[in-house]
């Protein structure tokens, strides 16, 4: 495919990922307001935020690192997207591919970790304790949720034979039970016990916590950094549900299922975050290594031998 | 009785001298008696070295008018160990003099003999 | 020639004539005296020519004009010559040395030591046993004499005990003496041998009786309290005369004598020396007398020549050498000790710190420590190798590590006796005077020790292909350490530029890539030198002996030559360690698992040489004698220096309290030598052998535990640079797991982390040593904020933690996509987990290092610091862009390495395209993903800098903590601590299992070591005790049993 082409619908790929990340977090946001009898935000609610940040007349910089923060989180976020593919068409090289490697999995899990980076570097240098508290937090509990993530991942990449997540969504084509929820259902229970960290509402939301230290890291930011943060955000959240999407329910085949796949995955860490309360950093971290690390070393023993 | 040779009873008393020595040396707690354990234990071997150089019905190694010299050989006793009981018996004395001056000088520091009071050396 | 009878005529003569000459005056009779030891040195020396130029046979003097029995005979032969010759220079050598004693004392003093080294003379020479019998006795006796040389209460006490001992003792001997010539009517020590009185009824015992008794002499463990006091107490001079002179001749006594027992006898000798020379050592380890100590040492020497001799049946030819080795490095360097002792005058070890007040005087100690222990250049070194050699070669698998565990514990007591000395309290202590008769004996000695050294290894076939010119290269450097710091450093940056132009033509891919590491690294390290003012006392001599020994592994062709630079480079880095303020302990631990490893490595290299004729480095290719086991030993050698899981506790001490330009020397450089070790070894081992498989499936877990535990430790570190040193652990790790897989993508991953951990190791641990120097602490919540301060290196730490977790597009990444690739092509699913979980967590401790050094608040007392110096910064940012290079432009790096892998590894290679490399599993272009993430983050970038160009700078303000100051302010950072949540959940992690089970050895040793030598109660008695038990138990074993 010419690489014009392709650059236009990459970019016309992120333009939708883009808004159905910030009409997807409304909605959330809506059902849980709903949920606790109020009323709730209007769904455009996150475009007249975004409309805002880029348009305040002042803004502030504490100095080059703050500045680079959100750059490097934005850059995270697009990558992310650049480097999965997404929509499956039959062809390595279709249209909704971007420039991914056919979607390299040791490569998205490596650059996932480029976006936190940026933000974590960026609100540092603000000096305020509780963004280095939110991001101490965050990066360790990424770090635990790696464990039951990667351990099904390496258990479907070698279920496959392949580190390459276009080949995983190739070979779960044909019929809703060669998903690798059927297939791999340790891995796929892992995976999804897994999402909820990854996805970071509550019992996991340890990185904003609200009430406790404010917005963590986002408390230094505003104005057109705190546009990007949010744009990058809504990236985000769209991209790691399309992870998880294309490594156990079996990708998609439009952008429609895409929609329909990553909303359930989202709502699903919503929805446990609607029942239980925040957990404490160590309480978290252990959670990972009971339940959703047997089932990941089960995966790989079933799938090793 | 056969046993009971002049040689056997002199290694029987040098024995009989080294192993009350060394008795003498072990449990002893005066430096002096211990010292004279030494001797005793030295005289033991002294013994040992003149039994063994014994040869039945032959004259000391001195070859004076009670020894033929033309076939002295043949009339005295082994020479040799003689030769070797006068030097250890020398050795003996020196050291045994040694042992007396460092004795002296312990006495001089501690006003005691007792060899468990000298315990300032050790680990 | 002079007629060898002269040495003791002459002694003999000016002995009696001292009386006479006496009346000359003090300074006249001392004279003639010297000049006589001069002579009998000379008459040696002669002799010894002769003999080793092959003309002169071996000569037998007569007395008295008859021939044996009847007379008595000296022999005069190559042994003999040599002895004589030990024996009268350290005559000579000590009484210069004790000149000043001489002349406060009477002039009979004059008298006793001659006639003490003319005995020495005569028990080597004498080939009559009654003769050596009376000579023994009056050493014994002038020894005792020379104690009132410094009396005192508890030099007496020795004398007396000692006197005692050794009469019991010569009793021994005579009672045996006596039967012998009962039964065989002969003195001669020939015709003893000849009629083999073992095999006559009694015989036995009257052997047993002579043969203990020489050997209660040797002071055997643990009868030997009565020479451990003499060592204590006397006066330095005369303890050198005992260790050197005294126990040689002793020595020399034994190895003649033990023919009349014959061959059965051997084996216990041997155990015998095992038993001293463990048990010495082992109560060495409690010692604080320096003394006592050298005391304990010289015994332990003496247990290992006791053992060697025990061998001489099957160390065949080479039983000459192993011995001259030892001995001689002992003779010297006990004697060069002893005499220090006497010039520093510290009689606790603590209090030896003074001596760095003078430091050329540190050097020669330092030099006779390591002579002691068997570092090379010096003669021990050369013997140790070949004696582990011909032991393992006839299968003494069992007395290998019994050498080896003892000469261990000897390193213990004495490095950690150097530690006291290098950086010990020395601000109470008094500098010492120095007496140019007591400095000339040592000075001689440390010469020697030098020149023997090279003499041993020219005696060789293989020793003497060894490079002795970057040895030289740091003597230069050491001759000119006065110099101010600039011309050193240039002169040493261009002294390795050249070698490195002299050398890189010969090497092969590998060595080249290692040597590119070692030497073109260690150059770039030095320039940070530029910045230090004034004359650095110290630090090129050992900073070049490191690269020296780098070198010198790179360029050995033969085995020996490999553990001759490996050695060399444990005491260069050792020296450069321990150069920081707070390095003593760390620097203990670190030559101590050097040691240990370099010992396993000895005992390895010795397995492989076994059905070798050669000892070239290709033997490591094909091991026949018990291979799994000779590989296992070779490579834990290496992973001591690799710092892999359970060998690592040295490091993280020895790398974080190093010097800010030897950090990075130490780590991103020094820990590659174990990285080309492994390499070597598994080349050698070979990619198709099953018969391995466990030994590297052993390694590549132990590989992916370091990684995890590593990164682990580093978590909870407040100190920046042992932070990244414990992440040094966790990236060597990945090494030895990627080495371990044993297949070309795994070697290719972990040559690329070789490659990223040189690159951004040494950027992080160069730019946050520049910046401990301006800031002057390691702990970081007492940093903060400095990106204000120091941009420079910030970008410079952010660049590379960026590149270290592997975050893509940088460097880092295609280390870990080989790496994943590779493991799970091997089926190594779960080592593959625990790798990746660390790079999680090596992300919490990086993003914990830049963020508390760099950003949130600035500390008051920071707000004027200034950014890194130049000189760091040049080095920083050479390596900046080769890291960037590397990023962008891998093929450029991984091309040409997978070739050369493929030497090795020809199956399962990286294909590529242009520049994008393809696997099994994947593919992936470095230019590719640095183009289209670089051009994102462009973009975004522009766009906020247009959209947010009128931004306001905010200033930083001081937080007040509600008016309080806080007891513990550190509490307050909130980076400290800052993972405590993390603590709570995976604590159970960082229990330091490791460190405790070290201590609990440590502990164990020396309680062991505590507890037994209360056997030396003190009482003269009980060592008669000791004797006597001594006696009936070895009777019982070697006769009754």
């Amino acid at each position: 495919m010419n690489i014009y082409v392709k650059l236009a619908y990459t970019l016309l790929g992120l333009l939708i990922v883009i808004n159905w990340g910030m009409l997807m977090g409304a909605t959330m946001r809506k059902i849980g307001a709903r949920m606790a009898g109020r009323h709730g935000i209007p769904f455009h609610q996150p475009w007249i935020n975004l409309l805002k940040n880029f348009s305040t007349r002042t803004t502030i910089t504490h100095g080059i690192m703050y500045y680079l923060g959100p750059v490097f989180r934005l850059s995270g976020g697009v990558g992310l997207f650049l480097f999965m593919p997404m929509v499956f068409t039959g062809a390595v090289d279709g249209p909704w591919t971007n420039f991914s490697f056919e979607g390299d999995l040791v490569l998205i899990l490596y650059f996932q970790v480029f976006g936190m980076l940026g933000m974590a570097l960026g609100a540092g240098e603000g000096g305020h304790p509780y963004s280095a508290m939110g991001i101490a937090r965050g990066l360790a509990q990424h770090a635990a949720v790696e464990l039951p993530l990667t351990l099904a991942i390496v258990s479907i990449a070698i279920q496959y034979d392949t580190l390459s997540i276009y080949k995983i969504v190739e070979a779960q084509q044909g019929s809703i039970l060669n998903w690798v929820l059927f297939t791999n259902p340790f891995a796929a229970a892992a995976i999804i016990l897994a999402m909820l960290g990854a996805l970071g509402h509550s019992p996991f939301n340890l990185v904003k916590a609200p009430n406790e230290i404010l917005i963590g890291p986002a408390t230094e930011y505003e104005g057109t950094y705190l546009g990007f943060m949010m744009t990058a955000g809504a990236v985000i959240h769209v991209m790691e549900a399309v992870l998880f999407m294309n490594l156990v329910f079996g990708g998609a085949n439009s952008w429609l299922e895409l929609i329909v796949k990553s909303f359930l995955i989202y709502f699903w860490s919503v929805f446990v975050g609607m029942v239980f309360p925040r957990f404490k950093i160590e309480q978290s971290i252990t959670w990972f290594f009971k339940v959703p690390f047997v089932l990941g070393v089960l995966a790989i023993l079933m799938y090793s031998f | 009785m056969q046993y009971l040779t002049l040689q056997n009873i002199g290694f029987a008393t040098g024995f009989i001298l080294i192993l009350i020595g060394i008795w003498g040396f072990l449990t002893q707690k005066n430096i002096i008696k211990i010292i004279i354990s030494f001797a005793l234990f030295d005289t033991g071997t002294h013994l040992l070295l003149v039994a063994v150089a014994y040869i039945k019905d032959r004259t000391a190694p001195i070859i004076d008018s009670s020894v033929n010299s033309a076939n002295a050989v043949n009339e005295i006793v082994d020479p040799v160990p003689h030769a070797l009981a006068l030097t250890a018996i020398v050795i003996g004395l020196g050291i045994t003099a040694l042992m007396l001056t460092f004795t002296l000088k312990l006495f001089k520091h501690k006003k005691s003999l007792d060899i468990t009071k000298y315990k300032d050396l050790k680990w | 020639m002079v007629d060898p009878i002269h040495i003791i005529s002459s002694a003999l003569g000016v002995a009696f004539a001292i009386g006479i000459v006496g009346k000359l005056g003090k300074n006249v009779t001392i004279a003639v005296m010297l000049s006589t030891l001069a002579f009998m040195a000379f008459i040696s020396l002669q002799w010894f020519m002769a003999f080793f130029s092959g003309e002169q046979e071996t000569t037998q003097i007569f007395t008295a004009g008859f021939k044996p029995p009847i007379s008595i005979n000296l022999q005069m032969g190559f042994n003999e010559a040599l002895f004589t010759l030990l024996v009268n220079v350290v005559g000579l050598l000590g009484g210069i040395y004790l000149i000043d004693i001489f002349k406060k004392q009477s002039k009979n003093v004059l008298t006793v030591f001659l006639v003490l080294i003319m005995g020495l003379n005569v028990i080597i020479m004498t080939r009559d046993i009654f003769n050596l019998f009376v000579f023994m006795e009056i050493v014994s006796i002038s020894i005792a004499g020379l104690v009132f040389m410094d009396e005192n209460l508890k030099s007496s006490q020795a004398g007396l005990k000692y006197l005692i001992a050794t009469s019991v003792i010569a009793g021994m001997l005579l009672i045996g003496i006596i039967f012998a010539y009962y039964f065989t009517g002969t003195l001669n020590i020939d015709d003893l041998i000849a009629t083999n009185l073992t095999t006559i009824k009694g015989g036995g015992i009257v052997v047993f009786l002579i043969l203990i008794s020489i050997i209660l002499e040797l002071k055997p463990f643990p009868a030997n309290g009565w020479a451990l006091d003499v060592y204590e107490s006397s006066t330095p001079g005369l303890g050198a005369i005992i260790s050197a002179a005294a126990a040689t001749a002793s020595f020399f006594v034994l190895s003649k004598v033990m023919d009349i027992a014959g061959q059965e006898w051997y084996y216990y000798i041997s155990l015998i020396g095992a038993i001293t020379f463990i048990g010495s050592n082992l109560l060495g380890l409690k010692q604080d007398n320096a003394k006592r100590l050298l005391g304990y040492s010289s015994i332990g020497q003496l247990g290992l020549l006791m053992i060697i001799l025990g061998f001489r049946d099957i160390l065949g030819d080479q039983t000459p050498y192993v011995i001259f080795g030892i001995l001689v490095s002992h003779y010297f360097a006990k004697a060069g000790l002893f005499w220090l002792s006497g010039i520093v005058k510290a009689q606790k070890l603590t209090d030896w710190a003074v001596i760095r007040k003078k430091p050329f005087f540190l050097f020669l100690m330092g030099t006779f420590l390591f002579a002691l222990i068997g570092f090379p250049p010096f003669p021990s070194f050369f013997a140790k190798w070949t004696l582990v050699m011909e032991l393992v070669g006839s299968g003494n698998v069992t007395w290998v590590i019994i050498v080896l565990f003892g000469s261990m514990l000897e390193a213990v007591y004495l490095f950690r006796w150097f530690g006291y000395a290098i950086k010990g309290e020395n601000e109470h202590l008094e500098v010492f005077k120095i007496d140019l008769h007591k400095m000339i004996p040592v000075w001689i000695v440390a010469l020697a020790l030098y020149a023997v050294g090279y003499f041993t290894a020219q005696m060789t076939e293989v020793g003497a292909t060894i490079n002795f010119i970057p040895l030289a290269f740091v003597g230069v450097l050491l001759a000119i350490d006065f110099l101010p710091v600039f011309v050193k450093n240039t002169i040493a940056i261009a002294g390795m530029l050249l070698h490195f132009y002299f050398v890189y033509p010969d090497l092969d891919d590998i060595r080249l890539l290692f040597e590119v590491i070692f030497i073109i690294g260690g150059a770039l390290a030095l320039i940070a030198g530029y910045a230090y003012k004034g004359k650095r006392s110290g630090f090129y001599p050992v900073a070049i002996l490191m690269y020296a020994g780098l070198t010198g592994i790179i360029e050995a062709s033969t085995t020996l030559e490999f553990f001759y630079g490996w050695e060399l480079m444990t005491a260069g880095s050792y020296f450069l360690i321990i150069r920081g303020k707070r390095s003593m302990p760390h620097g203990l631990s670190y030559i101590l698992f050097s040691i240990g490893g370099a010992y396993a490595l000895l005992a390895g290299l010795g397995m492989a040489h076994v059905g070798h004729t050669t000892f070239g480095m290709d033997i490591l290719n094909n091991i026949q004698y018990l291979p799994v086991w000779a590989y296992a030993l070779i490579i834990i050698g290496f992973l001591t220096k690799t710092a892999a899981l359970g060998l690592h506790i040295w490091l993280p001490g020895a790398h974080g309290e190093a010097e800010s330009d030897v950090s990075p020397m130490v780590s991103a450089i020094l820990l590659k030598a174990g990285v080309f070790g492994l390499v070597l070894v598994l080349i050698g081992m070979g990619a198709e052998n099953n018969q391995y498989e466990m030994l590297t499936y052993a390694l590549g877990w132990l590989g992916a535990l370091t990684v995890i535990l590593g990164s682990i430790m580093a978590l909870f570190q407040e100190d920046a640079k042992r932070l990244l040193a414990y992440s040094s652990i966790s990236q060597l790790g990945y090494i030895v797991l990627g080495l371990a897989v044993m297949s070309h993508l795994g070697w290719l991953g972990a040559f690329t982390y070789v490659i990223n951990h040189f690159l951004y190791k040494f950027i992080l641990f160069m730019t946050l040593g520049a910046v401990v120097l301006r800031v002057g602490t390691h702990n970081m919540y007492q940093m903060g904020g400095l990106i204000k301060r120091m941009p420079i290196a910030f970008i410079a730490v952010l660049i590379s933690i960026i590149a270290l977790a592997g975050i893509p597009p940088l460097s880092g990444f295609a280390g870990k996509w080989l790496f994943y690739n590779a493991l799970i092509a091997k089926g190594w699913y779960f080592q593959g987990v625990i790798t990746f979980i660390s790079s999680g967590i090596a992300f919490l401790y990086l993003w914990r290092l830049i963020h508390t050094v760099f950003l949130g608040q600035l500390k008051d007392n920071h707000r004027n610091v200034k950014d890194i110096s130049i000189w760091f910064s040049i080095p920083i940012f050479v390596l900046l862009i080769g890291l960037l290079t590397f990023s962008f432009k891998p093929e450029w790096v991984l091309q040409p390495l997978g070739n050369m892998i493929a030497e090795f590894f020809p199956t399962g290679q990286l294909t590529w395209n242009g520049g994008t490399a393809i696997s099994q599993y994947g593919y992936w272009s470095g230019s590719v993903l640095g183009i289209t993430i670089g051009s994102i983050f462009m973009l975004i970038l522009i766009w906020l800098l247009v959209s947010t160009r009128k931004a306001h700078k905010v200033k930083q303000f001081d937080i007040t903590y509600s008016g309080e100051r806080p007891e513990r302010p550190e509490t307050t950072h909130v980076a400290y601590n800052v993972f405590e949540g993390v603590y709570k959940a995976i604590w159970i992690a960082t229990i330091p299992l490791v460190e405790t089970f070290w201590t609990r050895v440590t502990n164990l040793l020396h309680d062991t070591a505590g507890f037994t030598r209360r056997l030396y109660s003190g009482d003269g008695q009980s060592y008669m005790l000791h004797i006597v038990v001594f006696i009936v138990i070895t009777y019982l074993v070697i006769i009754g049993g």
